[in-house]
Order: C-alpha cells, then structure tokens, then sequence
C-alpha cells in the first residue's frame, strides 16, 4: 500500500501539539525555564488553534480510512484548542502549578481533537481514553488534599465501568458487521441484515459509555462529587472540554451510524428525547437544593447536556447546528461562572452560598460578571445563551415536538430559580463581612474577555451560526 | 431423531447420577487428614507472607505501566523490521521518530524518578 | 429614527451614568433626568406628528438583522402603542424626579436600572418583530428584580424573586408560541420564514384546535402580566416591596404589556379561539373586579389596597376588551392610560405619606388633612379618578367599557357596574380614616405638606387626568382606526360564528 505522505499535513494541528507535547516534558526537566510552562503551552495550544482555523473549511476526505478530515472535525479542533487555551488562563490566575499540569492539558487537547475526526471505532476508543487518562490525573492534581483524591478516584471507577460498556458494545457491533469503520458499518445496517435488538443492545451500551462522558442521566451520578472536589479550573475544563467531545462524539456517530428515515428498526430521536427530558429535569431539580455552588454549577452542567440533547431529539440539520452554536456559548458562560468561583472560593476558602452573599458590594464588577453569566446560563435575552436556547428550541418545533420544547421552557424556569437564588445572595442581602474583595487585574480582564462574546453573540450571531451551519458537513460514503 | 430422543434424555440422566454418586462416594468414605501447609497458598514454591489484600508500594505500577509500553513498542517493531525493506527510507525515519518520542518519555520517568528505589 | 431614539437614549443614558464617579450622585441624577426627558420629547413628537385616521403603523423603522432566519429590526406605532409609549416616557421622567429625595442610597445603579427598565418598555410597545419583542420582553425583568429587590421594602427579596419566576414562567411558554408562529407562517415575498408581526398577523390562519392552544400560550404570558385573576399572586407582594418609582412603573406600564399583548397578538392572530374564550375572560375579569374590590376593602396598608384596586381596574380593561365593539375597546384602551396616570399617581402620594411617616398602615394616620391641606386635595382628585367620577378620565374610561359589556352581554355589564360601587367604598374609606378625623398620633400633628418637587409631579398627572375626563376625543380620535382594524380581524371569522355566545 502507498503511504500517502501528504495526507500527513492534514495533522498539522495535530502534529504541533504532539511536538509540543515533547517540549513540554523537556521542559519540565529544565529546572529554569518550568515556570514558563503555562506560557509555552498557551502558546502550543494556540497555534494548533491557528492552523486549525487555516484550514478551515478544507475537503471532506476520509484519511487512512480511519480519519474524517472535513469542516465538522476542523470545527471541534478549533472549539478545543479554545477550551484549552481558556482554562490553561484560567489555571495562571488561579494557582500556582508543575509543569506537569499543563503538560497533562495539551494531551487532553491532542486526544480530543484526534477524537473529533475519528472514524473507526478503535480510533474513537483510543482517543476517548486519551482524553479520560490525563483527565483522571488532573481530577486528583491537588496530592495533599482528600476531596481531590476522592474526586480522581470516582472518575477512575466510574470511567472504567463505563468504557467497558462501551468497548462491550463496540465488539458487539463489530461481532454483527464484521467491521470497525463507520461506513463499512453503515453499510451494513443499510442492507438490514443484523438482528434489530443486538443492533439496539450494541449501539445503546456504546451511547451509555459516551452518556458517562456528557453527564446524560442515568450515567450523571459521577458529575457532581468529581466537580466538586476537583481543582475548580479543571472542573471548569471538565464540564466544557470533555463533555464537548462526547457531544462530537455522538455527533459523528448519530449522523453516520444512526441516518435519518432509518434507524435500525429503533426509534432514536425517541431514545433522545426521553434521554434529555430526563437530564435536564434531574439536572435542574437537584440544582435547587445545593448549597455549594461548585456542586450547583456541576447539576447545572448536567441540565445543560440535557439541553444539548434536545438537538438530537430533533435530529435535524438546524438541530445539530443549534448544537454546534450552543457549545460554542457554554464554553464561555461555563467558564466565566466556574472563574468566578474559583476567584471567590480562593479568598473565602470554601464556595458556599453564604460566602457570595453580599458580593455585590464587595467587589461589583465580579458579581455584575457572575450575574451576566448566569442569565446567560438561564438564557435571558440579549445574551447568548438565549441565542442557543432559541436555536435549540426552534429545531424542535421545526419538527413538530412541541411537548418537549415546552419541557425545555418550563425547565429554563426551574433553573431560573437557582441561578437567582446565587444572584439574590450577591445583591440583595447585606454582606457577612463588609471588605471589599480583591481582584487581580489578570482575572478582570479574563472574566472581561469571556463576556465580551456572549454580549456580542447575543446580538449578532449571525457569522457563529453560519461557522456553525457550515462546519455540520460530515464525511459520509 | 423423536425414536432417540428418550435415549438421550436417559444418557443425560445417567451420566448425571454417576458423577453425584462419586462424589457423594468420596465425602463419605475418603480420609480426611487435615495439614496447616495443605490450607497455604500455592505461589511458585515459595512459601506465602501475609494478606493478600496488603497494599505494596505504587512504584510497581510505574514500573509495570513503563514496561507495557516498552512491550508494545517491541510489537511494533516487529513487523516494522519484517517489513523494513519494502517501507525505505519514510519507514525508517517514522519509527525514529516513535522510539525518539519514547526515549523523551523514558528520560522524563528517569528524570522523575520512576526508578529510584527508596 | 424616533422611536430608536426614544428606545434607546435612556440606555445610552445609564451607561453613562455607571461611568460617572460614585459620589457625584446630583450628576447622576440629571443625567437620567435629561435622559428620560429627551425620550418623553421624542415621543411627544411622535404624538404631534401623528396620523390619527388610519390604522397602519407609523414612523416604521425596518433593518434586517439576522437574514437567514428572517429577523428584521423593524419598529412602528400605531393608535394603540402611541398611547402606551407615551405614558410610558412620561411616567419614567416623573418617576426620576419622584426618586430624587427619596431613593438616597446606590443612586447609580438605582437609575441604571430605572433607564434600561424604560428601554425594555418603549421597546416592547414598539417592536414590530417577534424576536425583537421578545428580547425586550424578557429586557424588562432584569432590571425590575433589581429595584424591587435592592430598593424595596423589608419583604423586598421575597416579592422580588416572586415576580421574577412568575412573569418568566409566563414568558417561556409565549416564546414556544412565537417559534411555533415562525415555523408555520410564510413571507408571501421572500418565501422564507419571518419573525415580522405584521407579517405573521396577515398569513396566520390556523385550525381552532391549534389556534387555542396558540391562545393559550400567548394567553398565559398575558394573564400573568395583567394579572388575570388566578394569577395576580405575585401583584401585591411586587407592589407593595417595590420602591415607589418601582410601583408606579409596575402598577403604570407593566400591567398595560399584558393587555396590549391580547389586544395586539391574541385577538387579531386568534381571532376564533379569542372568541371561543369570551366567557371565560370575562368571568375571570369579573371575578377579578369584585375580588380586587372585596380585598381592598379590608386592607390595612394603603399601598397594598392600592395594588389590589389594580387588580380590580384591570378586571375592566379585559372586561371592555373581550366585549368586541368599538366602544368596549376604546374605553378598554382609554382606561389603560387613565389606570397607569390615576394609581401612578396613587402611588406616588402614598410614597410621601412614607418618605415622612415611614409606615403605610391607615391606623397610624388620621386627620392629616388638617396639616397636609394640598396633599390631602391632590389625594382627593386622583381618588376621585380612580372612582370613576364624572369630570375626571376614570368615568370616561369605565363608561364606555361598561357601555360596550352592555352591549354584549347584559349580566358581565350589570356585575362589573357592581364593581364600580364597590371601588367607590373602599377608596372613600380609607380616605376618610386616613385623612378626616381628629389626630389620634402625635407625630401626624406637625408633619409638613407637599414640597414644590412632589406637587410638580403629581399636578403633572393631574392635568392629563382632568384632560382626559373633560376632553377625551384627542385621544379616542387616534385609538378608533387601529381598534376598529382589530375588530373587522375578528369580524371577519365571526360571519361563520356568532359573536356573543
């Protein structure tokens, strides 16, 4: 077999972070230049970004009939070099860290974005287990402290349970096809020669797996204690980063596995909507009842994967595109309000309710931030994430499932009902000890960058729609 | 196949009584002399310490996971060095490139002292 | 340009003010007075310049924001929002001077909010898309929770939060109807999908079944605005915690966002399933009429009978509007206006009993007359208004409501009139044991008059209150064309089914 060298230059991105990896354990070693580690993986990380976007929109191909170069690969590439490059700023005005720690980021950032093209299911394992590996290291990166460990420890056992799911139901579908790749395996479904219940079995225990990674109900109960006890950037960075790859995940599988008018004898959209009517409701109703704001925001992210689903419910082209669209505003709601957390859990020592009470006069400009990020969270206009909601909602009444789009409303009220409560606490009850807090200029002018888009999103979104719209082309044989 | 299908049933049956009745047989009549050594486990002829459950220091995790990679590198390359002539010069300088990643990784777990026995 | 401009000065305003230091708080203060009294100009332009005999909108502003979904920023008046808009910037600009003694703490924030609030308010009578409606829809409950809550009374944060959830809870199920309005409605130009009220209104013909639940969707978010009368819950905690500015606004324009919403989307979109729930509106409005009125009649707190007599004349307003003849509606629109100057202006004289007394039960004044000669006047025209009295704008409003009930149907006007006796007892009463009689607390004694900034204020009101009662054509003259379009809309389908069931 020839061994097309060229086709390497579709890993460009790849390529840099992979180089850069390497430097970064060689720098690690060099006692002097470490402190520069968080600099030089931004740098890394944003030059895969870069080149990435260069490419942008690119030929749909598939490379070494395992890979799918096309805009929706090119699109989460872009999406995660961000979402790491937001939280390595993140961890700089958070806290002091190895080197080790950001190396462990750049190889979450290379599996994810090699996850964003796989096309074969050894592929798609490997690469979900790239970006699982580092991420349980990270959970626990706080060595002296219980909660850490604790946390780290979950996500190892609950990960390893549920990627054996997953792998069972890989070589299930592998045992009825025959294959690994995705269009062989379409193929084969196409012709309708399997048996439809090993067919639904196979595919329901590999959605599980992925489930697990987007913090879908009934695979949620890790989401709430790993938040909780994980160092708050890297919570952050869990609840967008990873769970953004599983969403492309079961993006790519749903769309090439799963086509519209066939679905294996199984009604999927079905599956998804009682999927995210379930999540979101778990996720807002269990919200209300938390106290510490790290717990809160993780129920909150569950109520958000509940969302995301409803555009698989739809499983329309403005559907998945609305995805597309809303990940895109999560990531910087998700991380202004897990920031401001960290900002305020740092000087408080803990992230109760009570140690926001009064913030609005302790240190406004935090609490005006924090507050425009959870209205956006809520999905009141003008802000972006009523945009995304809008779009989402759209998608399902496009396709005439208005119950549960009145579902997804009335949920947005439930979730109202925590978001204000914190609010509440910020300006309308007196502070328990009226200093002011604080802040570093760094973490102004971050919290600044990550809200100018979502005030700018929610009144002209019309180029991230349209990146968006385009970036929903998959390779498809 | 419905003519020997009772005989079957009846070989089942039979072969089923027979094995319960040897071991039943063997409750009751073998001789039983019980032997501190006979209850040890059994690990390669030497003789067991402790508790099986005894937590053992996590540097064997280091060292097993660096040996499963230097284990999978070695399956690599061997159909690597089967396949040598026919790969030339790009086949050559690709696995360079793999075993020059590894060997950073190798210095980086020397440097961190993976190996240091203390 | 008009109407963006009176939208969007009072926000340019407030940005402004959150960049003026915080201890130069009188700048502040005429930076959000100029503000509000450029967008009260502009609109009074607006008003000046206005064609009175025919229905179309006016001084249209139309710019596409977003194509590929078909969001235009499109804007416009017509006899039934210029009024509204109005009101709205008049009431704004003495809601500012109102607060200038009052309200002493976090003055900056306090107008920022106040102005957005304004935007919120021009904005929703204004839009002529639904997206842009809806963004200033939901525009409006950020800044309001914020003055109910900060600047309210001791209960502040619970009536705060109250009306935040009940008025989104509305609001997300009328977002459902829009979107499910924009996937069914097609631009007979483009062919595409538009968010374009006008648009839509003209193409939406859709089967009763769907039409009610359409209905009802809208419905719902209205009721709750209004309040109807199962929904008025959230109104006397809102009322009563909001500081007064805050009531006025609430009491003055945000009530009216529910009624202009039936009367803009619900009946001319819907006309059917408007016509399928006269009874029940109309029940529901009586029901709200004598309840608002038997409540009242028991209040301790002078704020608090004042929110629930809203209540009461809002069960009017629906009661004319769902008569469905001309009389009804203008007397339905016409007492909108007169509700928003008359408890405005309730308000505003119960906030200078509280700025001096610090209380608002009625047992703690008595014969404050005698100290307060010209507050306890201007406290006699605008009850009297409220009324209903011949000579001020209550009775004409409530006359040609219950005119047009009449018309209709001979019991809703026989038990709203029943309503207007009732108004006239509760208001009297607490008039007379607030104000008449001997001073039973001696701090009443020496308690000092209106100043020159509260009485400007309040004869503003009266003015428009004693015009509207003398010399109400101005104003019918330009509501009829509009009313009267929304009418032929429901007379339209009503040739198949009769209009009074």
């Amino acid at each position: 077999m020839p061994f097309p060298l060229s086709h390497l230059l579709h890993f460009t991105p790849e390529l840099i972070l992979i180089v850069g990896f390497v430097v970064l354990m060689i720098v690690d070693l060099i006692r002097p230049l470490r402190r520069a580690a968080g600099i030089l993986a931004l740098v890394i990380l944003a030059a895969a970004g870069v080149v990435a976007m260069f490419g942008w929109p690119g030929t749909s191909q598939t490379i070494f009939a395992t890979y799918s170069h096309d805009p929706f690969a090119l699109f989460f590439k872009v999406f995660f070099c961000l979402a790491t490059i937001v939280a390595v700023l993140f961890s700089l005005a958070s806290f002091k860290t190895d080197a080790e720690y950001y190396l462990l980021l750049v190889g979450s950032a290379l599996g994810m974005s090699l996850l964003s093209g796989a096309h074969d299911l050894i592929l798609l394992f490997l690469t979900i287990e790239m970006v699982s590996i580092p991420s349980y290291i990270l959970a626990g990166v706080y060595r002296g402290q219980r909660s850490s460990g604790e946390a780290a420890l979950k996500y190892v056992l609950y990960g390893a349970v549920s990627t054996g799911v997953m792998l069972f139901g890989m070589s299930l579908l592998y045992g009825l096809t025959g294959s690994t790749d995705f269009d062989l395996i379409r193929n084969h479904f196409l012709q309708g020669s399997s048996s439809p219940i090993t067919l639904f079995l196979a595919m329901l225990l590999i959605l599980a797996g992925i489930g697990y990674k987007v913090a879908m109900v009934p695979f949620h109960f890790w989401c709430p204690d790993v938040y909780e006890g994980a160092p708050t950037p890297i919570t952050a960075f869990f609840s967008v980063a990873p769970k953004a790859a599983g969403f492309a995940a079961l993006l790519r599988l749903t769309v090439t596995l799963l086509p519209r008018g066939w679905e294996a004898g199984w009604d999927w959209p079905m599956l998804f909507t009682l999927a995210s009517a379930a999540t979101m409701t778990l996720g807002n109703l269990a919200a209300i009842a938390q106290q510490n704001l790290k717990r809160l925001l993780a129920y909150s992210s569950i109520a958000h994967a509940g969302y995301l689903l409803m555009g698989f419910a739809a499983a329309s082209d403005l559907g998945f595109q609305a995805v597309l669209f809303y990940l895109i505003v999560y990531l910087f709601m998700n991380y202004g309000a897990f920031f401001v957390v960290d900002i305020v859990s740092r000087k408080e020592g803990s992230e109760l309710l009570r140690d926001f009470r009064g913030l609005g006069y302790r240190a406004p400009y935090v609490a005006a931030a924090f507050s425009i990020f959870l209205f956006s969270l809520v999905g009141l206009p003008p802000l972006a994430g009523f945009i995304g909601k809008f779009y989402l909602f759209g998608a399902l009444i496009d396709q005439g499932m208005v119950p549960l789009a009145v579902i997804g409303v009335l949920n947005s009220v439930v979730s109202l009902w925590y978001y204000v409560k914190i609010i509440r606490e910020m300006f309308l009850r007196d502070p328990l000890k009226p200093v002011p807090l604080l802040t570093g200029v760094g973490a102004k002018v971050l919290l600044l960058a990550l809200m100018i888009p979502i005030f700018v999103m929610g009144v002209y979104w019309s180029p991230i729609i349209a990146v968006a719209g385009e970036a929903f082309q998959l390779v498809l044989p | 196949m419905n003519d020997n299908f009772p005989i079957l049933i009846l070989l089942f049956l039979v072969a089923a009584v027979v094995v319960l009745a040897f071991l039943a047989l063997t409750v009751f009549f073998g001789p039983k002399r019980p032997n501190p050594d006979k209850g040890l486990p059994f690990e390669c002829g030497t003789v067991g310490v402790g508790d099986a459950r005894a937590p053992f220091p996590i540097k064997y995790y280091l060292a097993g996971i660096i040996f499963a990679v230097f284990d999978v590198e070695l399956a690599f390359l061997y159909p690597w060095a089967v396949a040598f002539r026919d790969l030339r010069l790009v086949g050559f300088v690709s696995m360079m490139i793999f075993l020059a990643i590894l060997a950073v990784g190798l210095y980086y777990a020397v440097r961190r002292g993976v190996f240091e026995w203390k | 340009m008009l109407l963006t401009l009176s939208i969007f000065i009072p926000t340019a305003a407030g940005l402004l003010i959150l960049m003026i230091p915080r201890r130069m708080e009188t700048l502040q203060r005429y930076v959000a007075l100029s503000g509000t009294a450029v967008s009260f100009i502009l609109t009074v332009i607006v008003f000046l310049n206005f064609n009175g005999s025919t229905s179309n909108f006016q001084f249209e502003e139309s710019w596409i924001w977003v194509s590929s979904l078909g969001i235009t920023y499109h804007l416009g008046v017509d006899g039934i929002s210029l009024f509204l808009i109005l009101l709205t910037t008049f009431l704004t600009f003495l809601c500012i001077i109102s607060s200038w003694g009052s309200v002493k703490e976090r003055i900056k924030e306090y107008h920022f909010f106040l102005l957005l609030l304004e935007t919120g308010m021009v904005g929703v009578f204004c839009a002529l898309d639904f997206f842009l409606f809806y963004v200033f829809w939901e525009l409006m409950l950020v800044p309001m929770y914020f003055l109910i809550g900060i600047w309210g009374g001791p209960r502040r944060v619970y009536a705060a939060v109250k009306f935040f959830i009940y008025t989104m809870a509305g609001s997300v199920l009328m977002l459902v109807g829009i979107l499910y309005l924009y996937f069914n409605t097609v631009d007979p130009v483009t062919g595409g999908r538009t968010f374009d009220i006008l648009l839509i209104t003209r193409q939406c013909h859709f089967p009763l079944g769907i039409q009610t639940w359409l209905f009802l969707a809208f419905g719902f978010a209205f009721a709750i605005k209004v309040p109807m009368f199962p929904f008025h819950t959230w109104l006397p905690d809102a009322h009563v915690e909001a500081p007064t500015a805050g009531s006025v606004l609430l009491a003055g324009v945000l009530l009216k966002m529910g009624t202009f919403g039936f009367l803009r989307f619900c009946l001319p979109m819907f006309p059917e399933a408007a016509i399928r729930f006269v009874p029940l509106i109309s029940i529901l409005a009586l029901i709200g009429i004598l309840y608002g009125a038997l409540v009242s009649m028991v209040q301790k707190d002078i704020k608090k009978l004042v929110a629930y007599s809203s209540v009461a004349h809002l069960g009017f307003v629906m009661l004319g509007m769902f008569a469905f003849n001309l009389q009804g509606m203008a007397g339905s629109l016409l007492q909108q206006i007169n509700h928003g100057l008359s408890t405005g202006a309730l308000f505003l004289l119960v906030g200078v009993v509280y700025d001096r007394r610090h209380t608002r039960l009625i047992e703690d004044y008595g014969g404050i007359a005698k100290g307060m000669p010209l507050y306890a006047s201007l406290f006699m025209i605008v009850m009297l208004s409220s009324i209903g009295v011949p000579g001020f704008n209550g009775f004409v409003g409530e006359f040609l409501i219950l005119l047009g009930t009449f018309k209709a149907n001979i019991t809703y006007g026989v038990l709203g009139a029943a309503g207007v006796i009732l108004a006239a007892v509760y208001l009297l009463w607490m008039y007379q044991r607030v104000f008449l009689g001997k001073i039973v607390h001696p701090e009443n004694e020496k308690l000092h008059d209106c100043t020159a900034r509260e009485a400007f204020v309040l004869i503003a009101l009266i003015v428009f209150i004693i015009w509207i009662g003398v010399y109400p054509e101005p104003f019918l003259s330009r509501m009829e064309p509009s009313l009267q379009a929304v009418l032929d809309r429901i007379q339209e389908v009503s040739t198949a089914a009769p209009l009074v069931p």
